[in-house]
């Protein structure tokens, strides 16, 4: 019979993809339900950093340095965007002195 | 409070979806042995392979040969896997958690330190997989710029939030959970068709790379970086600018536009 344990002894590349996968779907849930800017970019770079680990995974798995190199992009342009992105929460706290997504519709109306 | 329950059921049903997705590994993971076991007597026992002497000897060196090639394999991972297997664990678990902290705590300093746990337990998984460049740069630019960053803008702002999650309703919560459990099953069964038995091919020590470096080692990725990612690399270095520029140029003090003399020549309009 297929013991459950074998899932904990036996920890394969599946097992790092699908932590990629949870990781990244925590992600998703936390830019959904949140409303904190911060908190939402915060999610953003959980997403990123699902992604990396499953390029990193896959990078194993065929003995392809490439994905290192592309993993490190990804980390660059991170770094690029949460630069952009505070920058840009630090503008709008300055004017509005909140950072509400929900009241965040000044050009809705 | 009730955000807060929502948030445990959805991770609830996360774990939930793992298991199930581990249990159907699980299920395909021991046909291996079980068909190697199957096919060494079959070999024996083979009618037209056993009536010619040349087959005896061929069927004799498959079942000796059958055993003592199977068996290193597994003693082999059950001795050295079993501390890199609870690494394993322990990481993922701390990954998870320091994840769930920073899409439910109401203090943003707390989501920063998970969102830091996360970082630190994603260089570990780094490391297992033989990206030691790539765990030291997890650690320096994450765990140590990017952390840095957002604990400077928390302090900046300093504003508790007074209703922390999105006011969508029971219902809305309801379908965002079933929408996360679907994405989650998706994601999940397209990874399953990823071979689940570790060959051990797969679980010796990646070779070097053509140039003679350690797979993973910053001479290595840096070799690859610089002759097959050379232009992605310039290109990032270019968009790293961009970013420097255009951060300052948003988070520039609105006073100074109409400010008068001093800060007029550095207004460029």
């Amino acid at each position: 019979m297929p013991s459950l344990q074998s899932i904990f002894t036996e920890v394969g590349f599946g097992h790092f993809l699908v932590l990629g996968a949870v990781l990244f779907a925590i992600g998703v849930a936390g830019v959904l339900m949140r409303r904190n800017t911060l908190i939402i970019m915060m999610s953003i770079e959980l997403m990123l950093n699902a992604a990396n680990l499953t390029i990193l995974t896959f990078a194993r798995m065929h003995g392809d340095l490439g994905g290192h190199s592309f993993a490190m992009i990804v980390m660059a342009v991170a770094a690029a965007e949460v630069a952009v992105g505070l920058a840009i929460v630090v503008a709008i706290f300055r004017g509005r002195r909140h950072v509400d997504v929900e009241r965040m519709n000044l050009l809705k109306h | 409070m009730t955000g807060n329950r929502f948030v445990m059921l959805l991770s609830t049903v996360i774990a939930l979806a793992i298991a199930v997705l581990l249990t159907g590994r699980a299920a395909a993971q021991p046909q291996a042995p079980i068909d190697a076991a199957d096919r060494a007597p079959q070999v024996l026992t083979n009618p037209t392979r056993s009536a010619t002497p040349a087959g005896k000897t061929v069927s004799k060196r498959d079942v000796i040969q059958s055993p003592s090639a199977s068996a290193p394999i597994t003693a082999i991972g059950k001795r050295t896997r079993g501390g890199l297997v609870a690494a394993f664990w322990g990481f993922a678990i701390l990954v998870v958690v320091g994840a769930v902290f920073v899409i439910t705590r109401k203090n943003l300093i707390a989501a920063v330190m998970g969102m830091v746990g996360t970082f630190f337990a994603l260089a570990a998984l780094y490391m297992l997989l033989y990206a030691h460049f790539l765990a030291i740069i997890q650690m320096l630019v994450y765990a140590g710029a990017i952390m840095v960053l957002f604990v400077f803008v928390i302090m900046i702002l300093n504003k508790p939030e007074d209703e922390p999650y999105a006011v969508t309703g029971r219902a809305g919560k309801a379908l965002a959970g079933l929408a996360m459990a679907y994405l989650v099953f998706r994601i999940g069964s397209v990874l399953v068709d990823v071979p689940s038995t570790v060959t051990a091919a797969q679980e010796a020590a990646p070779a070097k790379t053509a140039q003679g470096y350690d797979w993973g080692s910053t001479a290595g990725v840096g070799w690859n970086l610089f002759n097959d990612y050379l232009f992605p690399f310039e290109a990032v270095s270019l968009l790293l600018l961009i970013a420097v520029v255009g951060s300052i140029a948003i988070a520039r003090p609105l006073k100074d536009d109409d400010a008068a003399e001093p800060v007029a020549g550095a207004g460029g309009h």
